[in-house]
């Protein structure tokens, strides 16, 4: 527990420059006033935007301003919506975690009988086809594996629904395109961290006693290889919430990842900071979990 | 064994190329007919969107896709109907008394959604905003409003700063409807924008953002009793998955279908393509002045020489567009109509020019552009470059994605030539051709032509529309000639729409969804 | 794919104990081998482009617009995997795209992997407060996904091949530095630095002479599958529109591009496609191959 509170400590300080790192990205450069303003607009009706929106104040004002509002959890106006930006976000964060927490399940689905009976039947036909896959999966960027998806699945023989956000059947197909860069890095980690333990005396030792080899795989091997499993998956929280952004977009899912393509392009800067904070907090909060849950596992780990 | 590795892998290659040949072959009789019959009778439309919304703040987001979801919510006091001219829509007649006045009549016992009476107090309450607040992205074409005086309930008077001629297209455009003053005043504007509040024939029923805004009936609309049961409008991003909805049924009405993709729909039974001429107008702004190669006009016309915009329209919108060498398209007050679907195009007038402008060996030219803001953009400059070295004229391409583009735009920052699109909600020679006025052309293409700016300026406040309408004429041929923007063609809107539904798409891009009906 | 327990057994003493290691390990294993012929076939496309491409990748020709490949009907030899929707060679722009896709890859997990090594290097031996203000930067850097934060960047600074590699490598460093800092701090603890430590050797020295051989094995693993992620990495930037733009062509340009005509003239995007697939899996292979020999030790 001591531990878990030291780690909670540190991550005030990556939470600081988390919101200084946005801070630069967003505000340092780029001008959200000619995007917001028409294609034919004056000069002098462009300074008045400038100025009503406080553009115009040196840029450490500019920062002074945005923390002290920051510490009070206000992150500014969607210039947008002219509204609460973080609300928007909240608002949006049930659709991805639907999305991710269905792509996780998809990953885990494929992943984990894939990867230890690639491992059990090592050098077999299935194993080949298994890694052979898992690097073909990798090398799939998603948008691509997205669009396959809606053409086969959806237009060619309609099984389910082209996009948007409602039954069950909309999320099957965001959640195959997403999880299964995911399930393919997966894949190939289970495999190697069973063979690793497959090898390893003890497993030796329960197949000398007689054990049926089932069981031997069942109770000892694939408890132990799910260890670095856990570890992994709370590890790619950031590569899925990165992988929404792109999914979102494909499947007209309404959650962060559209709100922030759309921000950015239209430098709505409040709800690119509110986002990306949100964002962050999540990934270390999986992370942490992840590094408990992995102490409970295996108590044998010490740590620095 | 380890051999084996590899033919898995052919196996999916395989698979993947079949499946997709197979997609191309257009054998698709079979499919895709389950869905369009199934809800023939819904009274419940879908229209795809690319985008969302900006917002309903009527004033503040300047944005066409969204002002055609608005009009079904608002009203504007007249319309403008590119048959008709402008026709009553809150307003029941209308005149213009004197230079600076016009004098309106309201309809009477026309209600909002939330059941208050519409009448002058709220069009003061509306016009004067967006009048006098510069910070509303409409303020720079409703500024030209002094003030709205009320004679009574269901008359006031319009007062503008100078005389007006364009004020009705003021009035029927982006940004014109009328908004309840007292539900504003009382609840705030944050309560607005989550509940908006308007006169029209559909009301708000739920609004989730980035995904879909769904309208229901209004029961007291003064107009026509409204169609449809439900409207929804699903934003979807992504072309192909916008284009797959409606050929699955998904949505009736798909806007901005790529061009490349009509075949498919149109081979699909139950859907077809529908298309019409928009406002948009595709151009070059060409640097006249200064070091630039093309200061000198015989550059310039070189370049315009050397472009064949039949043949982009052709090839990379399959016909969808239509040559012009002017921004005023017909259907616009003072449109040249000489000067549309027509092209100068002569290759070896180009070089000659080139020759006597002294570049026998070639010029090098800086050609700045947006990728993925318009149809086919990055397309269409890439083509152009290569017709341009045809002729001996080297563009060096400067693709900017839009965010880069548009600060580069505004700081007037760009070298010898610019590419870019503008509309034109308000349907006059003054809006589109007003960048091109000495002073807001400074730094940008630096035009100045005292022809032009005169009869420009004589325009811009003349009273009697024939003579307004000549000025404006005659201003397009200088500028023709002059080229500080060369006018390369005018785009489509292409729909893909469900057999089940009869939809003509509007000049303005604006969808009028009881204009929508079941077939 | 690799025998592990084999693998493990061969960690590598001497030099040229470890070329000779190398060798057999590699014509041992066969994905090893294959691995190596693709990145080596691909690397030669990127050198010769220029000789090897029939067109030029930027020459349009309206007549001959989306042309299928040569053995569909319709198909010319001219253009053996067809043309696009400009009429361009779709073979001369996948030879040519290969360079950009691989200057891309490699440069950006260079760059990533120097400003990485050094941050490392610096948590890692001189500790304290250098280590907390360092191992703080990654772990910020981390809770951004990747892809977050090079759309921002890149939308701020406007995609170029230069921003690009940049941006790529500015934020994937994060994952070089916390291995480096690891290894270096294992590496520290070790009898001959702390004697050579002891005996006033200077920091630099050490670090040079020891440490750094010590990090370079893994280092080589992680970033040759980080080339892999990194073209993949374009390709969707390239969807977000801030990937590589013309005239200068990538296969993720290329790929994102013609996911418009994936219906109706599928060649379009299909072959930078398997370009990208047929990459990613040599370069794969070949790291998976080099960390059985060189670092049994790293899972991922």
């Amino acid at each position: 527990m001591k531990y878990f509170a030291q780690s909670l400590l540190k991550t005030i300080p990556v939470l600081f420059l988390i919101t200084l790192i946005v801070f630069i990205l967003v505000r340092v450069t780029g001008d959200p006033v000619s995007l917001m303003i028409s294609e034919t607009a004056t000069d002098e009706e462009r300074k008045a935007l400038r100025e009503s929106l406080g553009y115009n104040d040196p840029i450490y004002i500019q920062y002074f301003d945005y923390m002290g509002d920051l510490v009070k959890g206000d992150f500014g106006d969607s210039h947008r919506y002219e509204t609460d930006a973080l609300n928007l976000v909240i608002e949006r964060l049930p659709a991805t975690i639907e999305l991710a927490i269905a792509s996780m399940v998809i990953a885990i689905i494929m992943s984990v009988p894939l990867g230890i009976l690639s491992a059990i039947k090592r050098n077999s036909f299935l194993d080949l086809f298994v890694t052979g896959g898992a690097v073909l999966g990798k090398a799939m960027p998603n948008f691509w594996l997205g669009i396959m998806l809606i053409l086969f699945l959806a237009v060619n023989i309609e099984v389910f629904p082209v996009s948007g956000r409602g039954t069950f059947l909309h999320l099957v197909l965001p959640s195959i395109a997403l999880g299964t860069g995911i399930a393919a890095e997966m894949t190939r980690l289970i495999r190697s961290s069973m063979l690793e333990i497959l090898g390893q005396d003890f497993i030796r030792t329960a197949r000398s006693k007689g054990l049926r080899e089932a069981m031997v795989v069942n109770r000892h091997a694939f408890r132990n290889a799910l260890i670095p499993v856990v570890t992994i998956m709370a590890l790619q929280t950031s590569t899925l919430i990165g992988g929404t952004l792109i999914t979102e977009t494909v499947f007209a899912w309404p959650g962060i990842g559209q709100l922030l393509i759309q921000a950015v392009n239209l430098r709505d800067m409040a709800v690119v900071q509110a986002a990306v904070f949100i964002i962050a907090i999540f990934v270390i909060l999986s992370n942490l979990t992840a590094d408990l849950v992995y102490r409970l596992l295996d108590p044998r780990i010490k740590y620095d | 064994m380890k051999k084996k590795i590899l033919w898995p892998i052919l196996v999916v290659f395989v698979l993947l190329i079949a499946g997709c040949s197979n997609e191309s072959g257009g054998e698709s009789e079979s499919e895709g007919s389950g869905d369009p019959e199934e809800n023939s009778d819904s009274k419940r439309l879908v229209i795809a969107n690319g985008t969302d919304i900006v917002s309903f703040d009527i004033h503040d987001h300047n944005n066409t896709s969204t002002e055609a979801v608005h009009v079904n919510m608002f009203n504007y006091l007249v319309r403008n109907d590119a048959e008709e001219g402008f026709v009553s829509d809150l307003a029941e007649n209308w005149e213009n008394i004197d230079e600076n006045t016009w004098t309106f009549t309201l309809e009477e016992g026309v209600t909002f959604h939330n059941g208050e009476e519409l009448t002058a107090e709220d069009v003061k309450y509306t016009l004067e905003r967006v009048a006098n607040d510069d910070t509303l992205l409409e303020y720079g074409s409703y500024q030209q409003i002094e003030e709205v005086e009320i004679l009574n309930d269901y008359e006031f008077n319009i007062h503008t700063h100078e005389s007006e001629p364009a004020l009705l297209n003021r009035l029927s455009r982006l940004g014109s409807g009328i908004l309840p003053k007292d539900y504003i005043e009382s609840e705030g504007w944050d309560v607005f924008l989550e509940e908006p509040v308007g006169s029209g024939p559909y009301k708000l029923k739920e609004w989730r953002k980035d995904d879909q805004l769904v309208l229901e009936p209004f029961e007291d609309y003064f107009g026509e009793e409204p169609k449809w049961e439900e409207v929804v409008f699903r934003t979807i991003p992504e072309d192909s998955t916008r284009v797959s909805e409606v050929l699955t049924g998904g949505a009736d009405i798909a806007v901005n279908i790529p061009p490349t993709d009509i075949e498919r729909i149109e081979q699909e039974d139950g859907v077809s393509i529908v298309t019409s001429p928009s406002q948009r107008v595709m151009l070059f702004a060409l640097r006249t002045q200064g070091d630039y190669p093309t200061a000198d006009p015989k550059v310039r016309e070189a370049i315009d020489l050397a472009i064949d915009k039949e043949a982009i329209v052709d090839s990379l919108l399959e016909g969808y567009g239509t040559p012009t060498r002017t921004r005023v398209t017909p259907g616009n007050v003072g449109a040249n109509e000489d000067l549309y679907d027509t092209q100068v195009y002569d290759p070896e007038k180009a070089k000659e020019l080139l020759a006597e402008a002294g570049y026998e060996n070639g010029v090098n030219i800086t050609l700045s552009a947006p990728n993925g803001r318009y149809l086919k953009d990055k397309e269409s400059v890439e083509l152009m470059q290569a017709m341009l070295e045809e002729v001996g004229i080297t563009a060096e391409l400067e693709m900017l994605e839009w965010s880069a583009f548009s600060t580069r735009y505004s700081d007037k920052d760009f070298e010898d030539v610019f590419f870019i699109a503008y509309g034109n909600s308000m349907f006059d020679a003054s809006l589109a051709l007003q960048r091109l006025t000495k002073e807001q052309a400074a730094g940008e293409t630096d035009y100045d032509n005292p022809e032009t700016e005169q009869l420009l300026q004589d325009a811009m406040s003349n009273m009697d529309p024939e003579e307004r309408v000549e000025q404006y004429q005659k201003a397009q041929e200088i500028i023709a000639e002059d080229r500080p923007q060369i006018y390369l063609y005018q785009i489509d809107s292409i729909y893909g729409v469900n057999d089940r539904v009869d939809f003509t798409p509007k000049l303005s891009e604006m969808l009028y969804v009881d204009e929508i009906t079941l077939k | 794919m690799e025998n592990l327990t084999e693998s493990m057994d061969a960690v590598p003493e001497r030099k040229e104990s470890l070329i000779k290691k190398m060798v057999y390990q590699l014509f041992k294993s066969k994905t090893g081998t294959i691995g190596l012929v693709i990145v080596i076939f691909v690397s030669l496309v990127a050198v010769f482009a220029p000789a090897l491409a029939m067109h030029d990748p930027a020459e349009t020709d309206a007549v001959n617009r989306l042309l299928p490949p040569f053995w569909l009907d319709g198909g010319s030899t001219e253009y053996l995997l067809g043309t696009d929707n400009l009429g361009r060679d779709v073979l001369s722009r996948i030879i040519y795209g290969s360079r950009v896709s691989l200057l891309v890859g490699i440069s950006a997990v260079l760059l990533a992997g120097l400003i990485g090594i050094i941050f490392g290097l610096i948590a890692g031996y001189y500790g304290k407060t250098w280590d907390f203000i360092i191992m703080r930067t990654v772990d910020s850097f981390l809770a951004i996904p990747n892809i977050l934060f090079m759309l921002i960047i890149l939308a701020v600074l406007g995609p170029s091949l230069v921003t690009l590699i940049l941006v790529l490598g500015g934020t994937t460093w994060v994952v070089y530095a916390r291995m480096v800092r690891s290894e270096t701090l294992s590496v520290k603890e070790r009898d001959y630095v702390r004697s050579a430590r002891a005996i006033g050797a200077k920091n630099f020295r050490i670090i040079v002479k020891y440490v750094l051989p010590n990090v370079i094995s893994s280092f080589i693993v992680i970033a040759t599958l980080n080339v892999a992620s990194t073209i993949i990495l374009e390709a969707s930037l390239s969807f977000l529109g801030l990937g590589i733009q013309p005239p200068d062509v990538s296969w993720g340009l290329m790929l994102s591009d013609g996911r418009e005509y994936i219906a109706t003239s599928w060649w379009v995007a299909t072959f930078p496609g398997l370009a990208i697939t047929l990459t990613v899996l040599g370069v794969i292979f070949l790291g998976d191959w080099l960390r059985d020999v060189l670092d049994p030790k790293i899972k991922d």
